[in-house]
């Protein structure tokens, strides 16, 4: 027997496993669509006239950058739900004594063919979506056709998609390897070293000493953006040695305070892994950053008195930062609540046994959803308050300026904020134990 | 059998019990009483219903047909088969303990913690709960290991940590399927003790699913099961003497 049939025989659809396949699938297929989107929008910019394309095409490429990270976490998720829904195959292949090589490489295939098969959906997608996303303005026109990307550019995406699964199956194989009982890994709470700290503080010095002198970068469109995206990089890097330590802190705080079954539970399993609760709900963060510093700094530019060259390619650019703006934090809290629905399924079919016997025991599926619910909604609205409250003070001048000047820009920023989260606290009920659960009982 | 010397009904009294899952009949017309403070144990050879029968006394899933009724001292007799999903969940919170092969500990909460979530569920207020499981895992021998996680616990030790879960709500049933079936005999009859001690050494009855002749041999009450039938019924002479109270 060789390994192709072997991964087809453990891999094909089967009805045992057809809720993670679909779900991974359906993972793959969105990040491709959402993937093959961005990279569309940011093509079309190549039709500018050239000199509008040196602002835009740096600005776009910050973009896809931006979101490559909640695409990262999207992708890692579903990799690891096909992983998961395959170890029980895996290792009943191993007892038949499969080499642990020939049991890799199984793996790698199947992780492989789902993503394919995931992307190539995508592709459909966004042929699906494309006519919508083609309604976006940017230079005063809708994108239109310029959104539809060229074949070559589909089939480096698609092969990218396959890539990436492999590869995290791989990796996550090693993990599956080392930890055959597939035991839950622990992380102690992270305790910000002093490298951290100084790199949080040094950071937030340098952000607030850029921001509180954007008066003078206000010369030139391309010093403002190049202080925008500088400070979005290293915004980003202070978020994430912060996120951790800022979900573990609010996770003890929650533990104390817990007076419920629900609420005890949700706080222990945020702090059975800050690091992984905020990955998760990372592009939230990222997205409340984003909104505050790029809608305050857009909201200002498009400010009267602050004309850029009426009449050329530059009296669309303050707009169309609102867009993109507007573009990235949709977009990125798709992705959020996409990976959350997702690694919540795969957690919830991980623990079918466990939530069936807790039922038995007397304790009601609605109270594990509940738990279950909260531990990913309060680092979110952790993430997103924590970082909203942050950056508004990094840019106080900045911000508070908009409020004063473009207070509808300001509003359509943060209802965005707001539908995101509601989006991300739907997209986790799919994971409801007593929906996902009883019709397989 | 029926009544114990108190006088008391029989805790648990099916009749009639039917249940079939497509073509299989896993029970076929059972009858059984269940004594307050009695130990039962189901034995059977594997797929004969033993741990269908448990799951309909303990009103988990309802047979098709039959009556089960529960009643317990000073209140008024349940008709289980007559409850609705719900109502049945909240009964068995609060009425009865289990114990199960695989523990069903909460592996993010710790020892204590999850012997409190029984207690928080009802409505005990936090800090009671944590108290009662306290004192409820120092009885069992596991002082000094209320803040390990599950991980950190061995299987006997999980094993107890499920028992104190089960009796300190102060249910009066304790139903365990294959309880000690996970571990090896000398901690198996630790956690066999235990769960006697517990249960019907404070008054209450234990109905346990068993492989184990052994293990069966410590209850007062043994019936046999084969193709959803009862086959067998004895009274553990030694046990039941001892203790006296079962006729
Ligand atoms: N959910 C179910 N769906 C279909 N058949 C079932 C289901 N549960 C039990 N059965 C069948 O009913 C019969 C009795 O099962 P049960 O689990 O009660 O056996 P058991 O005596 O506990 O066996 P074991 O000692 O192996 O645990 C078996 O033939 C089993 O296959
Ligand atoms: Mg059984």
């Amino acid at each position: 027997m060789n390994i192709l049939h072997l991964s087809w025989m453990f891999g094909r659809p089967a009805k045992s496993r057809m809720a993670p396949q679909i779900l991974t699938a359906s993972a793959y297929a969105m990040v491709s669509a959402i993937l093959l989107i961005v990279l569309g929008g940011a093509y079309s910019f190549t039709s500018f006239e050239l000199e509008a394309q040196g602002t835009y095409l740096p600005l776009a490429i910050f973009a896809v950058v931006l979101l490559v990270v909640p695409l990262l976490v999207l992708g890692s998720a579903a990799a690891r739900l096909s992983a998961r829904s395959n170890d029980r195959a895996l290792s009943s292949l191993r007892l038949l004594g499969a080499t642990g090589a020939q049991i890799s490489l199984v793996a790698v295939l199947q992780a492989a063919g789902t993503a394919l098969a995931g992307a190539l959906a995508g592709i459909a997608l966004y042929f699906l979506a494309a006519p919508l996303a083609s309604l976006i303005p940017f230079q005063g026109a809708p994108i239109g056709s310029a959104i539809y990307l060229p074949l070559w550019v589909l089939a480096v995406a698609v092969a990218a998609i396959v890539l990436l699964s492999a590869g995290s199956a791989a990796a996550g194989l090693r993990k599956l390897v080392i930890t055959p009982l597939a035991v839950a890994t622990r992380s102690t709470v992270p305790t910000p070293s002093w490298l951290r700290a100084v790199i949080c503080i040094g950071g937030i010095l340098l952000l607030y000493a850029l921001f509180s002198n954007m008066g003078q970068f206000m010369q030139s469109i391309a010093a403002i953006i190049a202080v925008i995206a500088g400070g979005f990089g290293l915004g980003l890097l202070v978020m994430n040695l912060l996120g951790p330590y800022l979900v573990a802190k609010v996770g003890k705080g929650k533990l104390r305070k817990a007076s419920t079954p629900q609420q005890l539970l949700a706080a222990r399993m945020i702090l059975e892994s800050p690091v992984e609760s905020w990955r998760q709900v990372s592009g939230v963060a990222m997205a409340s950053f984003v909104a505050v510093v790029g809608g305050s700094g857009a909201a200002l530019m498009a400010s009267p008195g602050n004309e850029f060259g009426q009449g050329t390619w530059m009296e669309h650019v303050p707009a169309d930062i609102v867009t993109g703006v507007l573009v990235t934090l949709a977009i990125s809290f798709i992705c959020v609540a996409a990976s959350a629905a997702i690694s919540q399924s795969a957690s919830t079919l991980d623990r079918a046994p466990l939530y069936r016997g807790l039922n038995r025991l007397g304790m009601p599926y609605t109270t594990m959803n509940a738990a279950r619910t909260k531990s990913i909604m309060i680092p979110a609205l952790t993430a997103s308050i924590g970082f909203a409250i942050a950056s508004t003070i990094l840019v106080l001048p900045l911000a508070g300026a908009a409020v004063l000047l473009q207070p509808l820009t300001v509003i359509t920023v943060i209802a965005c904020v707001v539908l995101g989260l509601l989006l991300v606290r739907t997209a986790i009920s799919v994971a409801d134990p007593q929906k996902l659960l009883a019709s397989r009982e | 059998m029926l009544e114990n010397s108190l006088g008391h009904p029989p805790v648990l009294d099916a009749r009639g019990l039917y249940r079939s899952f497509g073509s299989t009949t896993a029970l076929n017309g059972i009858d059984l009483q269940i004594a307050l403070g009695q130990s039962l144990a189901i034995m059977g050879p594997s797929g004969s219903g033993k741990s269908t029968l448990l799951h309909a006394l303990a009103g988990i899933e309802l047979p098709d047909a039959g009556s089960i009724m529960l009643n317990l001292p000073g209140r008024a007799p349940v008709d289980i088969q007559g409850l609705k999903d719900k109502a049945r969940t909240k009964l068995r919170r609060e009425y009865f303990g289990f114990v199960f092969q695989s523990g069903l500990l909460i592996p993010e909460l710790t020892a204590e913690e999850n012997v409190a979530m029984a207690l928080m569920i009802n409505g005990v207020p936090r800090n009671a709960a944590i108290a009662s499981a306290g004192s409820a895992l120092a009885e069992l021998g596991l002082t000094g290991m209320e803040q390990r996680r599950i991980g950190q616990l061995s299987g006997g030790q999980q094993q107890r940590v499920a028992i104190a879960r089960a009796q300190v709500t102060g249910a009066m049933v304790v139903f365990a399927d294959e309880p000690t079936g996970a571990l090896d005999s000398t901690t198996g009859f630790e956690v066999l003790d235990t769960l006697l001690r517990c249960t019907v050494g404070a008054g209450k009855s234990l109905v346990m699913v068993t492989h184990d002749p052994n293990v069966a041999a410590r209850c007062d009450r043994i019936v046999q099961l084969q193709d959803g039938q009862l086959t067998s019924d004895s009274l553990h002479p030694s046990n039941a003497a001892k203790d006296g109270a079962q006729q």
